[in-house]
């Protein structure tokens, strides 16, 4: 095997996803090692949360060609909730609300479930509640808000910063955080991505998915990709990210126009 | 249901009321006024409005016309992890003194067998159950009428105005030596501002009906905290609850029952003055082919009262489901706050929900809400705790659990909360759809 190609943690290779018999991603070619940080941005609609879904292993996209190695291993044969074992997170960009299960049972349980997978035993609860405090304060938010059920009720902002306090829990491999940025004000925007920096790691990649640049003020990529019409149409570093705040996706020949509804 | 079948379950009423009747405890008019009704009306069939969804057949023209003979055996299950001032054991539908335990309870408190009190002051007790059970055509009111033989009576007096006291009563009916019905009365009176709690578990063993009615009268402050448990195991149960309550009174009910053949539950309350709160909560399981038919009414009849009614249900398999609440807000009963819900979850396709909201409003200054929900577990909920690492499996469980739990949220202590959801858990199969 190519040498190379052992190094990275994901290697997507001519990806091709559609929904309900519409192609959404048409060939899609993406790698990362670990360690590194990568944005990819684009229009609404350009699928970028089809990209963040997939990986993340929701079955409603289905996977009409290509590969995904993750970590050595075929990515694609695996459920999610194997995938989640295997070191994978996804920030969600509309996390869900689970009326009747509070956040601090379900991060236990999802915690003991990695654990167990690993053949690790299962964490002691006090043990586990000091670690989550640390991790509380990490993410800015109030930790009366472990005792309320799952972002039920929860503000935009605690939705997104709830996302980052999982991340942190489950200390996950490869972290892919869509659209973490939306609805938050500037003082979010700064906590929450001081909590993403704050996980940055040799041996974690951090894939951060956004439609606007103002994220990677804060949370400096090493490869910035433009995604758009189901295609990673160009790759740079971080200045391709200025370039686009700069031009527009216009300016870069992309048209922002052809984006779907769904952001 | 056979005409054969209606015969046999005349006959068995009949000798049974003739032989009660030779102990002249005044009960025979009653006794007599039951039997006529059953024998004109018998079982009711899929034409009543009130049972269409009930299937009665099998236990009509099963063997549980017999009477269960007297027994002390107790199905054995593990025990409900409550303290109770007092527990109260029937055994096929007659109190066991020697297996009951009074010695913590307070001195307001008087709990004595119907059978004893037909014994020493049949004036009492002919008072007792017409204030409590009106004569009516219902099959089962009629079958305990009929039979009227042994249950229990609560009395809570002003004198323990200060304290709550937890009264533990379990109905056992053993059919482990042969299939039989077995009928209880129970009555409970609390006295003005009086609070009671009161936990009630069935068990049963065998082919049995068990069938049990109670009759409870609220006055002026009083409180009632019911929690009624139906263990896992039992075949045909009914049970009945008849409420009147006086004003500022607050009835607080909450029913579980999950593993059971078939259960109708019947609870009917009465507002008769104002400021008045009821609370009827309920969840329950229905795997295999089990039916669960709850039956609710809630009759405002003044102004100025309170009533907020959430029955849950999670059904797989090819269990079913049946929900019919009435409210009745009657003429000048004016500022009524209603609410009531009835969700279930179905987890699998050939499970079965009837969900029948009724109101009935006939005041115009009224808050009145209801919602039915039937629905299959949230799509987007498993996705999320998949992937976060949790197993298709745990993950059904644990929204089942957070399903079942919102209605739970109140019961006390926590280590009764979570025997039962537990047992409630143990009554859903991993994977809905298989057979049974
Ligand atoms: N579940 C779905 N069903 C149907 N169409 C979908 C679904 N998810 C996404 N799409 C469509 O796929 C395209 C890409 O969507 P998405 O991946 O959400 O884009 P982005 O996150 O870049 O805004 C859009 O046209 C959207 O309408
Ligand atoms: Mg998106």
């Amino acid at each position: 095997m190519n040498r190379k190609k052992d190094e990275m943690l994901l290697d997507v290779q001519d990806l091709h996803v559609s929904v309900d018999g519409t192609e959404i991603l048409r060939g899609l070619n993406l790698q990362v090692k670990a360690g590194e940080v990568h944005a990819i941005m684009g229009p609404n609609g350009s699928g970028k949360s089809t990209l963040a879904n997939v990986l993340a292993g929701r079955e409603e996209y289905q996977v009409d060609s290509g590969t995904v190695r993750y970590n050595g291993l075929d990515l694609l044969e695996l459920s999610a909730d194997e995938r989640a074992c295997e070191g994978i997170f996804m920030a969600f960009q509309y996390p869900v609300s689970i009326p009747g299960i509070s956040t601090a049972y379900f991060l236990r349980s999802a915690l003991n479930s990695i654990r167990r997978y690993r053949d690790e035993s299962e964490v002691d609860p006090i043990d586990f509640l000091e670690m989550i405090r640390s991790k509380v304060e990490l993410v800015g938010i109030d930790e009366k808000l472990l005792q309320r059920a799952v972002n039920d009720g929860f503000s935009g902002g605690e939705k997104k910063r709830n996302e980052i306090l999982q991340m942190a829990v489950l200390d996950p491999k490869l972290a892919i955080l869509d659209e973490t940025d939306s609805g938050l004000d500037i003082d979010a925007l700064r906590i929450v991505a001081e909590g993403v920096n704050s996980l940055r790691a040799d041996d974690r990649a951090i894939v951060v998915v956004t439609h606007y640049q103002r994220l990677l003020d804060h949370i400096i990529p090493d490869h910035v990709h433009v995604l758009s019409g189901g295609r990673i149409v160009r790759s740079g570093d971080k200045t391709l990210a200025q370039e686009l705040e700069r031009d527009g996706y216009a300016g870069l020949g992309v048209d922002d126009a052809r984006a779907g509804s769904r952001t | 249901m056979t005409p054969e079948a209606i015969d046999s379950w005349t006959e068995s009423v009949r000798a049974t009321a003739q032989r009660l009747n030779k102990a002249d405890d005044g009960l025979r008019g009653r006794r007599e006024d039951a039997l006529q009704r059953f024998q004109s009306n018998g079982f009711p069939g899929r034409k009543d409005e009130e049972w269409r969804y009930t299937p009665l057949k099998k236990l009509v023209n099963g063997p549980c016309h017999q009477l269960l003979p007297a027994s002390t055996r107790i199905p054995v299950q593990a025990d409900l992890p409550i303290e109770a001032a007092a527990r109260v054991v029937l055994v096929n539908g007659e109190f066991q003194e020697p297996l009951s335990d009074f010695s913590s309870l307070p001195a307001g408190i008087k709990i004595g067998s119907l059978a004893s009190l037909r014994k020493q002051d049949s004036g009492a007790i002919v008072d007792l159950l017409s204030s409590s059970f009106p004569l009516q055509d219902h099959p089962f009111q009629s079958l305990s009428d009929a039979m009227l033989d042994d249950g229990i009576w609560i009395e809570v007096s002003t004198e323990c105005r200060d304290e709550v006291a937890t009264i533990h009563i379990l109905h056992a009916f053993d059919g482990s030596r042969g299939a039989g019905s077995a009928h209880v009365t129970g009555i409970i009176r609390c006295a003005a501002g009086t609070r009671l709690r009161v936990v009630e578990e069935v068990r049963s063993e065998g082919e049995v009906l068990g069938n049990i009615r109670w009759g409870v009268a609220l006055a002026e402050d009083s409180s009632l905290d019911r929690v009624r448990v139906i263990r896992p195991g039992c075949d045909s149960v009914f049970h009945g609850t008849r409420v009147v309550q006086q004003g500022g009174s607050n009835f607080h009910d909450l029913m579980i029952c999950a593993g059971s053949n078939l259960v109708r539950n019947e609870v009917n309350t009465i507002h008769s003055g104002p400021r008045c709160h009821v609370e009827l909560l309920g969840v329950y399981a229905a795997r295999g082919i089990e039916v669960v038919d709850n039956h609710t009414t809630i009759e405002h009849a003044v102004e100025d009262c309170t009533s907020r009614e959430i029955y849950r249900g999670v059904l797989s398999q090819k269990g079913r489901g049946i929900f019919t609440g009435m409210i009745h807000v009657h003429p000048d009963a004016q500022r009524i706050d209603a609410k009531q819900s009835n969700d279930t979850i179905l987890l699998s396709r050939d499970a079965e929900m009837n969900s029948r909201p009724r109101l009935e409003i006939y005041a115009d200054d009224v808050k009145c809400t209801h919602g039915a929900t039937v629905g299959e577990l949230d799509e987007e909920a498993l996705f999320y705790l998949r992937s976060r690492g949790i197993q298709l499996d745990e993950a059904r469980r644990m929204l089942v659990r957070a399903f079942a739990s919102e209605v739970l949220s109140g019961l006390d202590p926590e280590e009764l909360r979570e025997f039962i959801i537990a047992e409630l858990e143990q009554c859903i199969p991993e994977s809905g759809e298989c057979a049974p």
